[in-house]
């Protein structure tokens, strides 16, 4: 399956209006009613996506003086597909400056057999709060395999640049990557004064060298996971 | 207290500082205007590099402009130490980590002792003298001339009469011997005269001072002998 | 290999290495790492991680010291290198090293390449410097790979006093995974700075943070 689905969000002088919202299936965007100034789409994944061979792509502008919050109402199963097809998801996103986007998916479960490759694509003049939950299979499966991918830039300036490869056995155990973890949280925040660094035994916040902050927690479980995000966030 | 020096110890002080220069900086030891005077202090645990390091700062810290680094192995024990002594202020002081191996970072890689003398530049741009003090070591550990211009190599009568008899390159080719806690020789069973003679075998023109921090907690003959090593200021 | 790549390479090179851990101070303390059966697993991760990424920025700076790059070209390199080193303390350890390496690069192997790039970064970060001053991909490649395991093991050696020879017959079994990653690192070394990889490591930038805070408390033996 391949889809495209698009949001643009802009100022209209008094509020936040949804310039452009276009679903494809499996992709749905819900737009919430009576948000006052600021804008609330869910995102919605149809309960099968993505699935081997399936290449979605989400697209989010966010124009000057806007405010936009995409929060997804489940997490997500990556699964595989019928001959172990690899599936994509781009998600990018352009905050012009003075615009602001909260970007929430939920947890993305890598269950096994999964060959996908996620990306996160963004030009963030403004603002961007953006967070991501990394599940290693379901409760006591091994994990298929994910790379998931972020680009992030103001401009011409590189942000943040990562890519992280699971379903390597060996290496998900490992100090390097999870340390021997099911679940990884990380939530970023870009355009507003970088913070300290902070951290506790299993997460850490630190501050990007262009700006911005991006804190870091692993655990057993995704509750744990955001128990010590909300630490390294609150910190 | 005996103080005896031997004849000039090649401590010329060329200026060949030329800002226009494009020669790479290639840190030799030879003092030049702008950076300063660098004496490296070494020798085994508990002979008293601290307490010698804290009486220099209170017999020179009046008349120069004084910083000190620390090499621990363990602890950062004497950085507090100077701390606490109120000997000097808590940002001329400087700890360098060594990675379990303070003689590596005094002479075979100095990277770690540099970095933190240059901080202390950086900081304090009219500085004088740095006293860079090594963690307690063997008898073998010497400062690279790449890192000090001058070492004092201290050793103390509790460590038994026969220390300097046994030589190393400490004891034999620093500029300076300083043979601590004579107070304590009788009590520790140290024959004076053996250790002194025995010192100034081993090092022939070299200089040696026996002294006791209790007697005279400035140290004044080592202080001297600082002193007469310094380029004359024009302040 | 040519021999600025071997001597970069070697421990005894003064270009302060010897008081970075790579993490493994850390996961020691941590009783993550308590012998040498712990060792494979965490260099093994480090090497195709935090190594591909150092790997990656020396071939990239040896290559562009084989072609003509236009003024700009280093700094944006630092920048890419940054974008993929999130954590603070990493970025720190990554220039003190650079530095450190620098300063000993300009008395052996002075070049107008080295001077372009310290005249654009003067705390360069370790892989760029080092790419710079080995000035063939691949060997550059090699070296900071190689680096990037060997400072570890041997903290390992002194932290745990692990047996140096179980430790060396380590870091000679990493000899497959280090091929393939210099391997790619040598064949993307022209690309557009932007477009390199970027491998990332948070379980060691959470330790690195971890180090540097636990510094204030408790003293840490190794910078980084």
């Amino acid at each position: 399956m391949k889809a495209h689905a698009r949001l643009t969000a802009c100022f209209d002088g008094s509020r936040t209006v949804l310039r452009e919202l276009r679903s494809m299936a499996p992709l749905s965007l819900v737009p919430r009613r009576d948000t006052g100034p600021e804008a609330v789409v869910h995102l919605v994944n149809s309960a099968t996506a993505p699935l081997g061979g399936d290449n979605l792509r989400l697209t989010i502008q966010v124009g000057a003086g806007a405010v936009l919050h995409v929060v997804a109402v489940a997490a997500t199963l990556v699964l595989p597909g019928p001959h172990g097809t690899p599936s994509t998801s781009l998600v990018e996103l352009d905050v012009a400056d003075g615009g602001s986007l909260e970007y929430l998916p939920g947890p993305v479960i890598v269950t096994a057999g999964a060959n996908h490759t996620a990306e996160l694509r963004g030009d963030i003049a403004g603002h961007l709060h953006a967070r991501e939950t990394l599940v290693l299979g379901r409760d006591g499966e091994r994990p298929g395999r994910l790379t998931t991918t972020q680009h992030l830039t103001r401009g011409p300036v590189p942000l943040l640049r990562q890519t992280l490869t699971v379903g390597d056995p060996e290496l998900d155990a490992s100090i390097a990557h999870l340390a021997g973890h099911r679940v990884m949280a990380t939530a970023l925040m870009i355009g507003e004064a970088s913070r300290a660094p902070a951290s506790g035994r299993w997460w850490s916040r630190t501050a990007l060298a262009a700006g911005g902050t991006l804190a870091t927690s692993l655990a057993p479980d995704v509750v744990t996971a955001q128990a010590r995000l909300e630490a390294a966030t609150s910190a | 207290m005996r103080v005896e020096h031997g004849h000039g110890h090649g401590h010329h002080h060329q200026v060949d500082f030329d800002p226009t220069a494009t020669a790479p900086d290639h840190h030799d030891a030879t003092p030049h205007a702008g950076r300063a005077y660098r004496i490296g202090i070494g020798g085994p645990v508990g002979s008293g590099k601290t307490a010698l390091t804290a009486a220099l700062c209170r017999a020179l810290g009046d008349e120069l402009e004084l910083a000190v680094v620390t090499n621990d192995i363990y602890t950062t024990e004497d950085a507090d130490f100077l701390r606490k002594a109120g000997v000097l202020a808590p940002e001329r002081i400087e700890a360098v980590q060594t990675g379990a191996c303070p003689h590596t970072a005094i002479r075979d890689d100095i990277t770690a002792n540099l970095d933190a003398v240059e901080r202390l530049e950086e900081k304090f741009p009219g500085l004088d003298l740095v006293i860079i003090e090594s963690g307690g070591d063997n008898l073998t550990a010497v400062f690279s001339r790449g890192l000090a211009d001058s070492q004092i190599f201290v050793v103390d009568v509790a460590g038994g009469d026969k220390v300097p008899r046994k030589g190393g390159p400490g004891v034999t080719t620093a500029d300076l011997l300083v043979i601590n806690k004579t107070d304590i020789a009788h009590l520790v069973g140290a024959d004076m005269t053996v250790m002194t003679s025995d010192a100034h075998r081993m090092r022939g023109d070299l200089p040696v001072i026996a002294q006791s921090l209790v007697d005279t907690p400035d140290a004044p003959a080592v202080a001297a002998w600082v002193r007469s090593l310094l380029p004359t200021r024009t302040r | 290999m040519d021999l600025a790549a071997l001597i970069i390479a070697d421990s005894r090179f003064p270009g302060g290495g010897h008081v970075h851990s790579g993490g493994i101070e850390e996961a020691v303390v941590r009783k993550l790492v308590v012998s040498e059966r712990d060792l494979p697993a965490f260099l093994l991760s480090r090497l195709r991680t935090a190594g591909a990424l150092a790997a990656t920025f020396a071939a990239a700076a040896a290559h562009a010291t084989t072609r003509e790059v236009r003024s700009g070209h280093w700094r944006r390199l630092d920048a890419e290198f940054d974008a993929r080193t999130p954590s603070q303390a990493q970025r720190a350890a990554s220039r003190a090293q650079g530095r450190g390496t620098a300063r000993a690069g300009r008395v052996a192997w002075p070049s107008p390449a080295l001077s372009d790039l310290l005249g654009e970064c003067p705390r360069p970060h370790h892989p760029i410097v080092l790419g710079v001053l080995v000035g063939v991909p691949h060997d550059a490649a090699m070296a900071a790979a190689y680096l990037a395991v060997s400072g570890p093991a041997s903290a390992a050696v002194r932290l745990l006093g692990l047996d140096p020879f179980q430790v060396n017959a380590v870091v000679a079994r990493l000899a497959e995974p280090m091929r393939e990653v210099c391997a790619h690192a040598a064949d993307v070394a022209g690309h557009d700075p932007a477009t390199l990889p970027a491998p990332s490591s948070p379980g060691l930038d959470l330790f690195a943070e971890a180090h540097a805070a636990q510094h204030e408390e408790e003293v840490r033996l190794f910078a980084s």
